[in-house]
């Protein structure tokens, strides 16, 4: 299973990936049609500036979900075969009980559109389009250590 | 694996996970689950989104149809039980039926109280606790003009935003100064409060009800302080008790609930309880306490069926919390929400903004946080969820608490995390 792991010594917080990650869940996919999207597309990453260093924080997809366990809609479940978790929009009423669950604040709130914002490896194409994005290389998609 | 014979009493959130729980580990086994409601397990927290219209009533399933079959699991719906007799190892139910077990669940739930008010046995006065329930209010929601919700904690407040939203009138009664008492300080529920009734539900504080009127059909409402209105449907939400009926003639040990230890075991061997009706170790507390939520039924019903497999999980036991929207306003709290008279030794933080809807709150003992409150902006709230159970010192971090860009990163160094987990190199 391919994760996401950070060279943090590599990020210079330029937010690249947050747009690049807006950008890839949109409607048009395309950046500046996104911007004019109805429903502005929210990034599902985030870059948190700590100890002089900046730290890309998006859902990990544990392996023990802890906001899996957390839904009381089942729209969230894991995936064992894709090593995923996954969230089924239809289902969620946006109660939040995922971000207040989640131990490392992955899960942000869209609360206009009461869904929660997480990280889905970008699932309908290649590879997280974060990735490509990055500059200077500090997005590293591979297989689990 | 030699074949046993395990019952669980209840099909929510703590019979389900304790199902999967134990199909995780044992295949031979069986599994019998016992429910006194009439459908398969369901997402009980969501009749409020129902009752609104939010949702349509398929979403509510919280498995799929073939669940049961799948876990190889026996469901008996409609099956009352009467009482359970742990010397002989058996569950009787109201229809005489026997079901024997090697190990059993109890997670029977909890059921609405109902105050001792006159006229409260009326038709058209309803608890909110089922899918039942709902359907009731929802057959003559059409027909109200006026709903009284009776209780301003959070049932109430969901009974009253489904029904607003369904264009009925509502006046939502509560005996304390503040909506959400169990729940929030006495200013974060300003922020709720006012979200409600910028919406149109009308809030009535430190007030109870004393009658409900009418000659069959319920009527009106009169106060206590003498003052009526007219009512037609009433809905209340003054708190749960948990279900113990079947096990009041046992030794089982109980006190509110009945009491767990860490590893949701009883007094009793072989006999497991989790979720609303049990009283589990509070690890913000450090003591007994019912944490009914969704969330703690799902982890103490997983606990249950892998310790009813013969492991021996503990753990830290459960954080009182909840979290709840209103009209676009998200609101978190986590552990001990406000101080009382006469607790020395805390500190509380705090930013407060009406003009743009944010307020947190953290309280610390020794530089530890012992609860928080988060309205408007919840962002990184499960990280301070595992500060509080993880009891992590905040001094290396603690001028970072409230600011907008506090978060895993600040605290990855100072929790426990497995190596696997570390995504930073």
């Amino acid at each position: 299973m391919k994760q996401l792991y950070y060279d943090v010594k590599k990020c210079l917080g330029c937010k690249s990936c947050e747009i690049a990650c807006a950008v890839a869940h949109s409607v048009s996919g395309e950046l500046f049609k996104a911007l004019r999207e109805e429903v502005l597309s929210l990034p599902r990453k985030k870059i948190l500036f700590s100890k002089n260093s900046n730290y890309p924080v998006s859902c990990r997809h544990c392996k023990e979900p802890k906001c899996v366990d957390a839904c009381m809609a089942a729209a969230l479940v894991f995936d064992k075969e894709k090593g995923m978790v996954l969230h089924d929009e239809s289902r969620c009423v946006g109660c939040w009980m995922c971000v207040m669950a989640c131990p490392y604040g992955a899960i942000r709130p869209n609360i206009k559109r009461k869904l929660p914002l997480r990280c889905d490896k970008c699932k309908d194409k290649e590879g997280p389009n974060c990735v490509e994005a990055c500059p200077t290389g500090a997005i590293i998609w591979q297989e689990e250590l | 694996m030699s074949q046993k014979q395990f019952v669980i009493i209840g099909n929510s959130a703590a019979g389900i996970a304790a199902t999967e729980a134990i199909r995780r580990r044992d295949n031979a086994s069986k599994i019998i689950i016992l429910s006194d409601e009439d459908y398969p397990a369901y997402c009980r927290c969501l009749i409020s989104y129902y009752l609104a219209g939010d949702i349509k009533e398929d979403k509510l399933s919280y498995r799929p149809e073939s669940f049961y079959k799948e876990n190889n699991a026996e469901i008996f719906l409609n099956k009352k039980v009467a009482r359970v007799d742990p010397k002989k190892n058996r569950v009787i139910c109201e229809d005489k039926n026997q079901f024997s077990y090697d190990a059993l669940l109890i997670a029977t739930g909890a059921s609405p109280k109902i105050p001792e008010i006159k006229g409260i046995k009326k038709k058209g006065a309803f608890g909110f606790r089922s899918i039942k329930n709902t359907r009731d209010i929802l057959a003559v929601a059409p027909v109200t003009k006026a709903a009284t919700v009776l209780g301003g904690g959070l049932v109430g407040l969901k009974a009253a935003y489904g029904l607003k939203k369904r264009n009925v009138e509502v006046k939502v009664i509560i005996k304390s100064k503040q909506v959400l008492s169990q729940m929030l300080d006495f200013e974060a529920a300003g922020f709720v409060q006012r979200k409600l009734e910028e919406n149109g539900i009308e809030i009535m504080l430190g007030q109870d009800a004393a009658e409900i009127i009418g000659n069959g059909d319920i009527k009106a409402v009169k106060l206590d302080s003498g003052k009526v209105f007219e009512s037609t449907l009433i809905i209340v939400g003054k708190g749960v008790s948990p279900n113990i009926d079947i096990v009041k003639d046992t030794d089982i040990k109980m006190n509110e609930g009945i009491l767990a230890d860490d590893s949701m075991r009883t007094n009793i061997p072989d006999i497991y309880a989790a979720g609303d009706v049990c009283e589990g170790f509070d690890a913000a507390l450090g003591m007994h306490s019912i944490n009914a939520l969704w969330p703690i039924a799902v982890e103490q019903g997983k606990i249950a069926g892998a310790n009813i497999c013969g492991e021996n999980i503990g753990y830290e036991g459960s954080v009182g919390m909840n979290s709840i929207e209103f009209f676009g306003l998200p609101v978190i709290s986590l552990g001990m929400y406000k101080l009382k008279d006469g607790d020395t030794g805390f500190e509380e933080l705090k930013i407060s903004n009406i003009k743009d809807n944010v307020y947190k709150k953290i309280i610390l003992k020794d530089d530890l946080i012992k609860g928080a409150v988060f309205a408007g902006n919840i962002r990184s709230s499960g990280v301070f969820l595992r500060l509080i159970r993880e009891r992590v010192s905040v001094s290396p971090f603690k001028e970072r608490l409230l600011s907008e860009n506090f978060g895993y990163p600040d605290i990855m160094e100072f929790v426990k995390d497995k190596d696997e987990e570390k995504l930073y190199v």
